[in-house]
């Protein structure tokens, strides 16, 4: 019976060539996940790049060319899943593939699913389909016009595009304000040639993480390690660390016209403060306290009191040292909407905090905390962000950390943040 | 207290149930080493109960579209308050949903089960309506409805129902329309309480690193009503076997069009193991016919006649069962069509038996994989509880069916008569 406190903390097992190498312990779920992530800067020159290397590896790779060769096969491995793509935390820019499948327990004994599982992920990321030096043509034409309806369906969920068009502006001249998958008019130059030899370079010079979770046994665990250190490596990049610092001089207001029912409201802010500063576990209490859920202020006094908005939140992007506010309101409470919000931010300032504010945000972040052993996805997540910005939590020490934070505390977060853009998508523009 | 416990040693899975005297019964399926405990007390009452014979009462009455779903959102108020945020000192998050055939009320929390769990059990028991407040949720709902007007998938679901049945109440939207709720009133909407909410037609199911006997003294002091009840008549009206159209359009703001299609089913056993055996088949079959490894997807995906929001689904209740699939598509009626030739293609040329060997595997591991979550299995288990179905016998049915019956139900089910299409198209 493994002692509770190693159970479901990431541990680094190895390192070499720049790849680390980590393993969640953990007994209870029935599957393993695989997860191999490759890092970058987010870059306007590299961004649709590095989103079409997983989208071209994807379609097929020497074993197995099609992507209806890899259906086959994951059906074959007790219906394992796989994916690929790009995620982007601060200003890096994080290509990662992962594979979860039923362990040999469920799949009739015998079955050597985790080296089947491993063999499959390292050949899809190693042994693409290759022509002549480059990717197949068929499927990077396809891909970067599937990659082109990507980005451009981006204007589909009016909630989320306002929320990341409003970081865009913001960071307007800070790499931060790139999307994830880069833009459209960075497509054009992309051909199978240029591709590969960016693929190239990731391999060789991109600083890797693997995380392996699940009850897995040391050989296994030898034999990725071993399989993996065969990548040819060269200088492996620096991936730099994310500038949170920016004085707002003046507070910017956009506004975009779209063919809306309700107005989108998003307000963005300046934190500076970083994710592995002290105080940042009081910036989480006050992320809860203003907007993190229905106990918070902004629900409370935009929703419940003023009946302005369905939805209201506050999220911290913790990465870049951001905050926003959100909300769905009326195209004509854009005014009314905003005072209250910061209205609501005053009251913490002057330390207006309630108990059962206080109490129902420690609660609401251990519950949170608490849920991701829950998920092996989630796990890899959150030590995937520890390992990027250095800070070497858990879960139990990250509670601890939250439960020792006062009202005062949050009250001395709160004056360092300071308001930066307000956007609004709405159907009416202002002459 | 009588527990029974089952234990599925195949899938590592033990199920502890209890029986309350008043027919309730209450189940707990340990999850050791979970941080989450999920509970869900539903009620055997949906979208399709609009007309019924209380207990004790000899006539029928019809009520309004939309009340199971209106009662839903009224027994969250309480008189001192709304019981949401009781939840939330807790540091517990609550939730409700309705759909054709039950209404679930659930939350989930990592400490505090007992308290939690407590108050679960007694607003649940506990309607507290007003005339007021029944005005005021009209609103509200209204809202609600419009914003679901507003959504293309749920149209064009809703329209491929209403493709298939000419009076089956499935067709019918679940929250109900403006009209139809506004002759809500409080009278009815105890009517319908009183009806429905008894324990004997209710279930509790948690799920998480709980202790049973705990649980289940909980249930056993708080559940009210001793005694069972008779059997609530419930009338569902008389239809076809026959599709009641085989085409549908309508336009809404959407940048490309979108489709819903499926077979009518016309036999089926709506309860116990034949019921499930034929859902696993016709699982198996689509996923055959138009899954990621078959020659049907990833011709039309390649042919940019469909995209990754391609998917397929099976459905059988009570008194419906039919087979949807859809997504984008710059031309459903084409893909419509390849569906067709495509299975009139696998009737000449019979099924593959080692594609059916292969995804029968694939499915049943990823059954499995969703018993790595509280939520999934809560969900599962309640989806098929009111049909006597057992969410842990999947697995047996996985293992034991064999390709004969795959290939009788290849001949029942997609029958090319029973196929809808309903389109959403852009304005």
């Amino acid at each position: 019976m493994q002692n509770r406190a190693v159970e479901e903390q990431a541990l680094k097992i190895a390192s070499l060539n720049g790849i680390d190498f980590y393993q969640i312990k953990t007994e209870k779920f029935k599957t393993n996940t695989i997860n191999i992530f490759f890092h970058d800067n987010l870059r306007k020159e590299t961004a649709a790049k590095n989103a079409m290397v997983p989208a071209v590896l994807r379609r097929g790779c020497e074993r197995f060319p099609t992507l209806r060769d890899i259906s086959l096969y994951l059906e074959e491995l007790y219906g394992a899943s796989f994916d690929c793509g790009v995620t982007k935390k601060g200003e890096r820019q994080i290509i990662q593939f992962y594979i979860e499948f039923v362990s040999d327990k469920y799949a009739g004994g015998n079955a050597g699913q985790f080296e089947k599982a491993t063999d499959l992920l390292i050949d899809i990321i190693m042994k693409p389909v290759v022509e002549k030096d480059a990717f197949r043509n068929d499927y990077v034409d396809q891909e970067k016009e599937n990659l082109r309806k990507l980005i451009e369906s981006r204007v589909n969920d009016k909630m989320q595009y306002a929320v990341d068009r409003c970081f865009e502006e913001m960071c307007k001249d800070e790499p931060f304000g790139i999307y994830d998958y880069g833009a459209v008019d960075d497509l054009a130059d992309i051909n199978s040639r240029n591709l590969f030899e960016h693929y190239k370079s990731m391999l060789e010079t991109y600083p890797m993480q693997v995380f392996i979770t699940g009850n897995v046994g040391e050989d296994k665990i030898k034999g990725i390690i071993d399989k993996l250190s065969n990548i040819k490596r060269g200088k492996i990049k620096k991936v730099d660390i994310t500038n949170i610092e920016k004085e707002v001089v003046k507070v910017r207001n956009v506004t975009e016209p779209m063919n809306v029912n309700q107005g989108k409201l998003s307000l963005g802010f300046r934190t500076n403060t970083s994710s592995n500063d002290e105080d940042y576990y009081a910036l989480m209490v006050y992320n809860g306290i203003l907007g993190g859920g229905i106990h918070s202020k902004l629900f409370q006094n935009v929703r419940e009191k003023a009946s302005l908005a369905y939805y209201v939140f506050s999220r911290l992007e913790k990465f870049k040292g951001l905050m926003i506010i959100s909300s769905g309101i009326e195209t004509d409470n854009k005014d009314k909407a905003i005072d209250i919000i910061l209205s609501q931010m005053d009251e913490i300032q002057k330390g207006n905090i309630s108990d059962y504010e206080y109490d129902s945000t420690l609660k609401a972040i251990e519950t949170g905390i608490k849920s991701l052993r829950d998920n092996q996805l989630q796990m890899v997540d959150f030590y995937l962000s520890q390992a990027i910005v250095n800070t070497d939590d858990n879960f139990e020490t990250l509670n601890e950390k939250i439960k020792k934070v006062s009202k005062q505390d949050v009250v001395e977060v709160s004056k360092k943040i300071k308001l930066d853009t307000i956007y609004f998508l709405t159907s009416k523009v202002r002459q | 207290m009588n527990i029974k416990t089952v234990e599925y040693k195949k899938i590592d899975e033990i199920m502890h149930i209890y029986e309350h005297s008043s027919g309730l019964r209450a189940f707990v399926i340990p999850k050791k080493g979970y941080s989450k405990k999920f509970a869900t007390f539903a009620t055997h009452y949906g979208s399709i109960n609009n007309e019924f014979v209380a207990p004790g009462e000899k006539d029928a009455i019809r009520v309004p579209d939309g009340i199971a779903h209106f009662l839903e959102h009224k027994l969250f108020e309480q008189k001192d308050g709304s019981v949401m945020d009781k939840f939330s000192e807790l540091g517990a998050s609550p939730n409700a949903y309705t759909s054709f055939n039950q209404t679930v009320y659930l939350f989930s929390c990592t400490d505090k089960f007992r308290e939690n769990f407590e108050l679960l059990l007694n607003f649940v028991q506990n309607p507290y309506i007003t005339d007021e407040s029944v005005e005021k949720e009209k609103g509200i709902i209204g809202q609600e409805i419009k914003m679901y007007q507003d959504d293309p998938g749920w149209r064009s679901f809703f329209n491929l129902l209403g493709a298939f049945y000419k009076n089956n109440p499935v067709k019918i939207d679940i929250a109900g329309t403006i009209d139809s709720i506004s002759r809500i009133d409080r009278e009815t909407l105890y009517k319908c309480y009183n009806t429905f909410y008894h324990p004997s037609n209710m279930v509790i199911c948690v799920v998480g690193d709980v202790e049973p006997e705990e649980v289940f003294g909980q249930v056993e002091a708080l559940i009210r009503s001793t005694g069972s009840r008779p059997e609530i008549k419930r009338i569902f009206p008389e239809d076809g076997k026959e599709l009641n159209k085989n085409y549908v359009e309508q336009k809404l703001a959407v940048a490309t069009p979108l489709f819903q299609m499926g077979f009518k089913d016309t036999m089926f056993d709506s309860k116990g193991i034949e019921c499930l055996k034929r859902e696993v088949a016709i699982k198996i079959l689509l996923e055959m016919i138009m899954g990621k490894s078959s020659q049907l997807y990833n011709q039309l995906y390649s042919e940019g006649l469909i995209n990754s929001t391609f998917e397929f689904d099976y459905t059988i209740e009570e008194n419906y069962s039919f087979s949807i699939f859809g997504g984008e598509s710059s031309d459903p009626s084409k893909v419509r069509d390849r569906i067709g030739d495509s299975i009139r293609e696998l009737r000449r040329k019979g099924l593959d038996r080692n594609a059916y060997e292969r995804i029968k595997k694939a499915l049943k591991g990823k059954f499995i994989r969703q018993l790595n979550s509280v939520e999934r299995i809560s969900h599962l288990f309640i989806g098929v509880y009111f049909k006597d179905v057992n969410i842990f016998d999947y697995p047996d049915v996985y293992d034991k069916i064999s390709f004969e019956y795959i290939n009788e139900k290849f001949e029942e089910h997609f029958v090319l008569d029973n196929l809808a299409l309903s389109v959403i198209k852009p304005a």
